[in-house]
């Protein structure tokens, strides 16, 4: 599948700000199986300076610098890319077992920025939360096969959550969602994410985009409105990084446009940094995600 | 005649009656006898002068403690708590210290190593020496920095190990310390209280000094900065962080500049602190904060108190930062299981100093050692994480669960078993302390420093900070609640030569300027001016209130019009809620009330808190009168009421009187003193409005007078009583007059006028230009054609000169600052 991505965010202050430097991670980074080309970024009113910036993870991070004053601001980020075309992903019955996934986690050899060590541990905005351990207990039990069973959970996710947009913000701790058993993509990737490192597995938050209008006789997609998240597990050395959204109960297939994968939502957030004289603010997203032979 | 035949009997008992008591492994019990020795002199002198009671010994050296303004905070304290200290320091003898001399290096080097590993090639973990799971749970690990090494491949330049000493003598690690090396200004207190109270006993031991260390330390931190003659800064997270205190005196001991995050910026990869000359280059910081709060854009984003960008300075301008990002991955329990191997692996030896014996549970027979003997091990968190099975602490004895603890720990290590370790149970040996008067033995830890010199050599202090425990677990924090701290002198055999020129490779250049002033300190000087000022008046007139002046040069009949402007005036400064009530209780609320935001009591605390975030640029006999509580007073008698504010008045004499007699004719000095003007002369048109207007009465005027404490100047003059136009002379208009508006002008005229200027065309800035003109304003008028108009024209001018100078020297956008706007203009 080869798409074309259009995102523009529209953040309107009620005061003056300056937003003197800040980072936008809206630039695909580099993963298997996806191709993007044709990038482009414009900001309004322009930035001063436009560079990049390493990053721990599979992240593109830019740093921007405004001078002025500004009370509104426009980015639009648009890209193509190309999903490679395979056979969707599903549970087979030879897939390790989660004792084994656990094991071959600890022994993995790999530093890389998608190394599986590097998401095992509690991160800054997921803790490891017993109450979330307890509640996917049955799920993860260790000898079951672990693509079957991750499915099961994003499933359960999306079954006992209820999916209310600007019920929760950028900030909301994944405890507080998951008490609520509501929330947003952030908040079901951020439980799940909690869930599966509770019994020692590595997962991964990503970022990205969902086909806007499905392929015809499919169900639309929750979450094609605007920057979507969901959950990368890896899978054992030979399976590799699968992903699972549980904000619509399934295995990511060539409908999920990767940006970025990190920790948790502080290593991906799509726009942060420093905003002096703070006031309140009002932001807009639109995404546009189409297949390119619609286009034509 | 032997020293012990000319003392009291009780004297000479104190070693005899500890040694009684003393358990087996005690530092002095079991120490051979050259040793034991030393111990004896020790305590029989301090006995000496203690007159035999330890308690006596106790109070000199808490005086001491007190007098340094040695305090601290344990976690979720707001006020700083009196230093506990005990008074017989430990004695460690010259061949023991060597040995652990020889392995705290040798530790050092392992760590730089490991490191280094880890944030470059991460060869340890590709061929399988080190998991890359305890990399990973570190939450101090950043893989943001792999690839940056440090400009002279220094990724560690100061260190602090906690040693514990068993009961046969062996000394073992119980932590290594690369993130922030709490502890060491402390030991540095310590000793200096000790020296005090003791006189010439530990000379007298052959005690090695500190300080060619920190010299050393100093040289060392100055070798990597890219300058010859660098800058650098101690990077503090402020003023509520525990350790503050001891960041001051640090950055004052060795002469570095005390900076917060607010002070620092990045410009196109540089890092420059905001002076009042504007931007100046800092070569190198040493850090006090964790590697995630240094830079909002790169690691943690929520930080508040970093610097933008500071990433960059490090990786791209050569910055000089002690230690390095990321360092305190090495910092885990789980790494500490480990280090004995890698010793083997990276420096071909075993470790001299080995660290408590640890196991890994991310390992399955490691974890299956650490199931099986978990009766006789600690279990702690392998990455110092709240973790399942040891909530709300981070480790436990295995002997101290019960048999449903046991299984669910068991079985949250089978499903994350990387995040627990097993661990020796430790057992302290004991050293002599006070407590309650009498002399005991404690267990005791030792945090030892160590940090590079010059030539990047590792050089070890040769004390420390030793933690007495009163109860508890060791393991922790610094101090814990009811623990003991004490000084540890390293003996010599021969006499410690003397610190002088001769320790230091070369001579520093001669230098007379004080440095240069951050915005911030500038800041805070000039409102401590202010502020200080401020009490003085309020506390002036209180004491004109409860019959200063009125009453003894005109008798009881004071015009009510007069206390009703005077009563007036204290609720218009927020002294007081209004001014219902008779005098008594309104002067006691005008001094005393806290909840009042102008009273003495408010205004001091501020004064206080002001001064707190100045430490490293107050004397400390300043800092102690600053600190002082207010003196007592009873609001029904007024008689306590007159001699607490003139107490108070007094008090703020001797703060000028050092300002003016101590303090160096620095910038730093000139916005202290132009805060006291400032605040002066706008009191002074106030004052001289309210008390000095047509139709005044005598005894507005001779209040006028005393306020401004020019009575003996105006009898000096006139020998007739108060008139109008000579008093508003005077009190405005005199140049002579140190307490007189124009007087005021024109000093702050000259101290902005000998400010550094920004401007390179030789015009003047603007609060130059604006102090020019009301003094000129000034100078013309007598007091005959002084108006009211005059007075409130010269106020705004000096409200609008004030505005100008925060505009130009101070940062901006901070809270404390604006908050003293609205309370003092």
């Amino acid at each position: 599948m080869i798409y074309h991505i259009r995102h523009q965010t529209i953040v309107h202050y009620d005061a003056l700000v300056q937003l003197a430097r800040f980072n936008l991670r809206l630039r695909p980074a580099p993963w298997p199986g996806q191709w993007t080309s044709d990038y482009h970024l414009a900001v309004d009113p322009a930035p001063s300076s436009i560079e990049s910036r390493p990053s721990a993870w599979p992240v593109h991070v830019a740093r921007l610098e405004i001078d002025s004053l500004l009370h509104q601001i426009v980015i639009e980020s648009s890209f193509r890319a190309g999903i490679q075309d395979s056979a969707p992903i599903e549970p087979q019955d030879d897939d390790p077992i989660i004792a084994a996934v656990a094991q071959a986690a600890l022994e993995a050899r790999d530093m890389g920025s998608a190394g599986p060590a590097q998401f095992l541990h509690a991160s800054p905005r997921v803790p490891l939360l017993p109450q979330i351990g307890a509640w996917a207990g049955d799920l993860l039990a260790s000898d079951r096969p672990i693509v079957g069973a991750a499915l099961a959970l994003a499933r359960r996710i999306k079954g006992a959550f209820a999916y209310v947009s600007g019920a929760t913000d950028a900030m909301t701790p994944v405890e507080d969602a998951f008490a609520a058993r509501h929330g947003v993509c952030q908040d079901f990737a951020h439980v799940m994410v909690a869930a599966l490192r509770w019994f020692g597995l590595p997962a991964a938050y990503v970022s990205g985009y969902l086909r806007t209008d499905p392929p015809p006789g499919m169900p639309r997609l929750v979450g094609a409105d605007a920057m979507h998240a969901w959950v990368m597990l890896w899978c054992g050395p030979t399976r590799g990084w699968i992903g699972f959204d549980p904000t619509n109960g399934v295995i990511a297939g060539d409908g999920h446009v990767f940006v970025a994968m990190g920790r948790d939502y502080a290593d991906v957030a799509p726009m942060d940094g420093l905003f002096v004289g703070g006031s309140g603010q009002n932001v807009k997203v639109m995404v546009d995600v189409m297949p390119e032979e619609e286009e034509t | 005649m032997s020293m012990a035949d000319t003392l009291p009997p009780d004297v000479t008992g104190w070693a005899e009656a500890y040694l009684a008591r003393a358990p087996k492994g005690d530092l002095f019990a079991g120490a051979g006898q050259e040793m034991a020795g030393h111990w004896r002199t020790m305590l029989d002198r301090l006995s000496v002068q203690a007159q035999g009671d330890p308690a006596v010994l106790a109070g000199n050296v808490e005086r001491q403690a007190v007098d340094l303004g040695l305090a601290f905070r344990l976690t979720g304290d707001q006020q700083e708590r009196p230093w506990p200290l005990s008074p017989v320091p430990l004695l460690i003898g010259s061949r023991e210290w060597t040995q652990i001399e020889r392995g705290l290096t040798q530790r050092a080097q392992l760590l730089e190593r490991v490191i280094s590993d880890i944030y470059s090639t991460q060869s340890l973990v590709r061929t399988g020496k080190l998991p890359a799971s305890v990399i990973t749970g570190s939450p101090h690990y950043w893989r943001v920095m792999t690839g940056s090494p440090p400009p002279h491949g220094h990724f560690v330049h100061f260190y602090a190990a906690d040693l514990a000493r068993g009961p046969e003598g062996e000394w073992r690690v119980l932590a290594d310390r690369v993130r922030t090396p709490v502890g060491v200004g402390y030991a540095l207190e310590n000793r200096l209280a000790l020296s005090r109270a003791t006189g010439d006993l530990l000379g007298a031991l052959n005690v090695r000094r500190l300080a060619p260390f920190l010299n050393a330390l100093r040289r060392g931190l100055a070798a990597d900065c890219e300058r010859s003659d660098p800058r650098i800064g101690l990077l503090s997270p402020g003023r509520f962080n525990q350790s503050y205190a001891e960041q001051a005196h640090l950055a004052r001991y060795l002469g570095l500049l005390l900076v917060e995050g607010e002070d620092l910026i990045v410009s196109d990869g540089q890092l420059f602190v905001r002076t009042i000359q504007g931007l100046k280059r800092i070569d190198g910081l040493w850090r006090w904060m964790d590697s995630r709060f240094l830079d909002p854009l790169a690691f943690d984003g929520e930080s508040r108190i970093g610097v933008p960008d500071l990433f960059d300075a490090c990786v791209k301008g050569g910055l000089m930062l002690a230690n390095w990002p990321g360092v305190g991955v090495i910092e885990s329990r789980a790494m500490a299981a480990f280090l004995p191997q890698l010793a083997q692996e990276m420096l071909g030896a075993d470790l001299i100093l080995p660290n408590i014996a640890t196991w890994w549970c991310g390992q399955s027979a490691e974890r299956a050692h650490v199931a099986d003997a978990m009766g006789e091990l600690v279990v702690g968190s392998a990455f110092d994480r709240d973790v399942a099975g040891l909530t709300g602490t981070r480790f436990l004895p295995g002997s101290a669960m019960d048999e449903a603890q046991r299984t669910a720990l068991l079985n949250a290590m089978a499903r994350r078993p990387m995040d627990y370790v097993g661990q020796e149970v430790v057992r302290l040996s004991t050293t002599p302390a006070i407590v309650n008067g009498q002399m005991i033995p404690l267990p005791f830890t030792l945090r030892v420093f160590v940090a590079r010199d010059e030539l990047g050599q590792w050089r070890i202090m040769p004390g420390a900070f030793a933690r007495l425990a009163a109860h508890g677990d060791i393991r922790a924090a610094l101090m814990g609640e009811g623990d003991l701290s004490a000084d540890m002198c390293v003996l010599d055999g021969k006499p410690v030569p003397q610190d002088g020129l001769s320790a230091v490779a070369a001579a520093p250049t001669i230098r007379r300027v004080g440095g240069m002033l951050p915005a911030k300190a500038a800041d805070n000087l000039y409102w401590l001016g202010r502020y200080i000022e401020r009490t003085e008046m309020t506390a002036r007139v209180i004491r004109a209130i409860v019959g200063g002046s009125i009453e003894a040069d005109l008798g009881p009949a004071v015009e009510s019009s007069t206390m009703a402007r005077l009563t007036g005036q204290l609720a218009l400064w927020g002294a007081t809620s209004g001014t219902a009530g008779t005098v008594g209780p309104l002067c006691a609320q005008a001094l005393g009330d806290g909840s009042q935001p102008g009273s003495v009591r408010s205004l001091m605390t501020a004064v206080a808190g002001i001064g707190e975030g100045l430490r490293d640029r107050l004397a400390v006999d300043y800092w102690r009168l600053v600190r002082l509580p207010l003196p007592d007073f009873d609001g029904g008698a007024t008689e306590t009421l007159l001699e607490a504010s003139s107490r108070m008045i007094e008090r703020i004499s001797a703060l000028s009187g050092l300002a003016a007699e101590n303090m160096g004719r620095t910038e730093g000095w000139r916005f202290h003193d132009m805060g006291r003007r400032m605040e002066r002369a706008i009191n002074g048109c106030r004052l001289a409005m309210l008390f000095g207007a047509e139709g005044a009465s005598a005894d507005d005027l001779t209040v006028l007078l005393d306020l401004n404490d020019s009575q003996i100047s105006y009898r000096n003059r006139y020998l007739s009583g108060p008139a109008l136009a000579p008093v508003r002379d005077l009190v405005a208009l005199e140049p002579q007059n140190p307490r007189s508006i124009v007087y005021q002008a024109q000093r702050l005229a000259e101290h902005v006028a000998a400010l550094p200027t920004l401007h390179t065309d030789g015009m003047p800035e603007e609060p130059q230009r604006l102090a020019a003109v009301l003094a000129a304003g000034l100078a013309p008028l007598t007091g005959d054609m002084l108006t009211m108009d005059d007075l409130r024209d010269t106020e705004i001018r000096l409200l609008g000169l004030s505005d100008a100078i925060g505009q130009r020297y101070f940062l901006q956008r901070r809270k404390e600052k604006s908050e003293g706007v609205s309370l003092l203009s």
